[in-house]
């Protein structure tokens, strides 16, 4: 638990054109925990996650990998350092199988080639090992699922390829309170089989049930980065509404970077 | 005077009780592993495994795949489908039982509703009775019962098995262990234990727990029960009572508690609390009215999430005193408080971050129950599964057919 971060970004600054989203942003995540990101609609959570998965170049800041500064150019170099992201618009191929999602894109860098019976083995490993149950057939097509279980195939495949970091973009926004309950698990159980674990969610229950760490984003600034078992909630809804509470985050109310 | 240290016969005995208790909790195990794992020789390994296998309580086998070059070590498993456990519980609103083998795998189940009346003792006897001889009756020839255990939604007075008080199923002063065993006549004793007890035993010894030395197990049901593991051990007290946090007042003025005092935990938190502040009392019983109200929650019912924010908030004072008092490393939340907690987290941990010293909270992990609605079963079997574990050849020899 005390370990240091084993993902972390420094004065990260990224914009649209004209219009700055993220000012100055520092950010961090440490194996074994799970950090939660909260933040209004339009603070900034995804284009945040979309710069940690090289989806967006960040216009400048430093981008820090297990110690070592890192350059992050593309979703290719941030699945090599083992950064899965599981997007709010989940990338799974409806009309392939469970398996077949879970190896999309992963061909081994061994150059071994898999066979069928391998991949569905790994697979069904995986998922027990996650102790997940709710799939009846590893060879049903992924349209066939519920969401949640969509959830729990897009985190098994981030486990399955021995990702480091895991970042989920709202992964309870659509699914009901029995769905919400077996991923929230799922995603502490990541957290204590030593991933470093970022949630993004509007849900201060699911916030506060699985995190050890809370990240709260104030109009594209980071207003406080806090222990989970030293703040309360209002504190929470504070630094989500106005960037501070108390002693807490940013040092002028509106927004500017103290 | 110098006492003399213990006997040739006692080391065996330890040693063949510790090297079963690592099969059954951490599965197939290979003699290399067990030969670390336990500081002995490989020849006595060897040894020791062979005395368990000659008693049919493991089975040695070549490892489905090495993946390695060389010799591979063979791997003890434990004989899960012939060596057995009988399990039961009684809870509020349940009856059930299972068939559980050595290594904690539920080999078959039953399980019936309890309406929530008075303690009908024939009834209950009669009910698990049936059980359990519906389930023996589908066993091979050469399997082998070597315990019995119930879980209880009460207080039970382990030496005899009487159920001291069980408030929420209606029970004062019933010898229900006595009965049981009169009934099952499996030639064992039926032993007893609270039903958080023993939940708390089954998530320290094989669910969310495994490995942790100092943990609270908290059970909803439709009251609220307790387990204290302190240093690895389950905390008994005096009379083997310990750890009735339900019970533990958190609000002078409070509600009227079924055990007869006002404000109790359970009072505040149990079921019936949440259902008449979500507006919802009689409309539903059990867990599937606490998931309605979380459910509703969810879908933005404003009186569902104030309910639970209400009971979350409770919740939280009693843990925050828990923590206070025993320091846990974890607080896991089982039966209905896994829902509960899930839906009212952000007050749960604010009352704790506010209402605890930090150095005992810092550390502490909150966690939902690993094993779910089987966890009082699973530990039930643990209880049951403690004579053959402590003394395999004794305690086999005792009920061998
Ligand atoms: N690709 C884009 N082009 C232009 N503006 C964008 C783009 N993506 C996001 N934005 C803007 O950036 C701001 C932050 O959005 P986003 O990161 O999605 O916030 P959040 O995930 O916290 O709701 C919003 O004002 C949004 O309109
Ligand atoms: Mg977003
Ligand atoms: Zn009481």
């Amino acid at each position: 638990m005390s370990q240091g971060p084993i993902l972390e970004l420094r004065g990260i600054n990224k914009s649209f054109g004209p219009v700055q989203v993220l000012h100055d942003v520092a950010f961090s995540a440490y194996p074994g925990e799970v950090t939660a990101l909260v933040g209004d609609n339009g603070a900034g959570k995804s284009t945040l996650v979309k710069c940690i998965g090289g989806i967006h170049p960040i216009d400048s800041g430093e981008y820090f990998f297990d110690g070592e500064r890192v350059h992050v150019s593309g979703p290719r170099d941030a699945a090599a350092l083992g950064v899965e992201i599981v997007y709010q618009d989940l990338a799974l191929c409806d009309n392939l199988d469970i398996v077949q999602n879970m190896f999309l894109g992963r061909e081994r860098r061994s150059g071994l080639v898999l066979d069928e019976d391998t991949m569905e083995e790994m697979a069904a490993k995986t998922l027990a090992g996650l102790s997940v149950r709710t799939v009846k057939s590893l060879r049903q097509h992924v349209s066939s699922l519920s969401g949640g279980q969509r959830q729990t195939v897009a985190i098994a495949k981030a486990v399955l390829w021995n990702s480091k970091v895991v970042i989920l973009d709202e992964p309870t926004a659509a699914l009901g309170v029995a769905q919400t309950a077996q991923v929230l698990e799922l995603v502490r159980r990541l957290a204590d089989r030593g991933l470093a674990v970022v949630l993004i969610s509007h849900n201060m229950n699911d916030v506060f049930a699985v995190s050890d760490r809370i990240a709260a984003l104030y109009l594209g600034r980071m207003a406080a980065e806090v222990k989970a078992s030293e703040v309360t909630h209002a504190q929470i809804v504070e630094l989500i509404t106005s960037g501070r509470s108390g002693e807490l985050g940013l040092k002028n109310g509106n927004g500017a970077a103290s | 005077m110098m006492r003399a240290g213990p006997s040739q016969e006692e080391i065996r005995k330890h040693n063949l009780g510790t090297l079963l208790r690592h099969v059954h909790l951490g599965g197939p195990t290979s003699r290399a592993e067990l030969t670390s794992l336990m500081g002995l020789n490989r020849s006595t390994i060897m040894a020791l495994t062979a005395d368990l296998t000659a008693a049919g309580l493991v089975r040695e086998e070549l490892p489905k795949d090495t993946g390695r070059a060389g010799r591979p070590s063979l791997v003890v498993r434990p004989e899960t489908a012939r060596v057995y456990v009988l399990a039961f519980e009684v809870g509020v609103d349940r009856l059930a039982a299972a068939r559980i083998g050595l290594g904690g795998v539920i080999l078959d189940r039953r399980e019936a509703a309890r309406a929530r009346e008075p303690f009908d003792m024939a009834q209950v006897v009669g009910t698990l009775a049936g059980f359990a001889r519906q389930m023996r009756r589908k066993t091979r020839e050469d399997t082998i019962c070597v315990g019995a255990a119930a879980a209880v939604s009460g207080v039970v007075r382990a030496s005899d098995g009487v159920v001291r008080i069980g408030p929420n199923i209606g029970a004062f002063e019933v010898p229900l262990g006595e009965e049981l065993t009169k009934r099952l006549a499996l030639g064992l004793p039926v032993a007893m234990g609270n039903e958080a007890n023993l939940g708390a035993l089954a998530e320290h010894t094989r669910g969310i727990g495994a490995g942790c030395r100092d943990l609270i197990y908290l059970h909803g049901d439709v009251g609220i029960g307790g387990g204290i593991i302190v240093n690895g051990q389950l905390l008994g007290g005096y009379g083997g009572y310990g750890g009735e946090v339900g019970h533990m007042m958190v609000n002078p003025d409070g509600r009227p508690c079924a055990c007869g005092s006002r404000g109790c935990l359970e009072a505040e938190v149990g079921e019936p609390a949440l259902m008449e502040h979500a507006g919802r009392y009689g409309e539903m019983i059990g867990r599937d009215a606490v998931r309605a109200v979380v459910d509703a929650a969810d879908r933005g019912d404003v009186m569902a999430q104030e309910a639970l924010a209400h009971v979350g908030n409770w919740l939280g004072l009693g843990v925050a005193s828990l923590v206070n008092i025993f320091n846990p490393e974890m607080v896991v939340f089982g039966g209905i408080l896994r829902e509960i907690y899930l839906g009212s987290a952000a007050q749960v941990r604010s009352r704790i971050a506010t209402g605890t010293l930090r150095a005992t909270r810092e550390q502490v992990r909150l966690r939902t129950s690993a094993l779910g609605d089987d966890a009082t079963l699973m530990g039930a079997a643990e209880l049951a599964f403690a004579q053959v574990l402590a003394d395999p050849l004794e305690a086999l020899s005792r009920v061998a057919p």
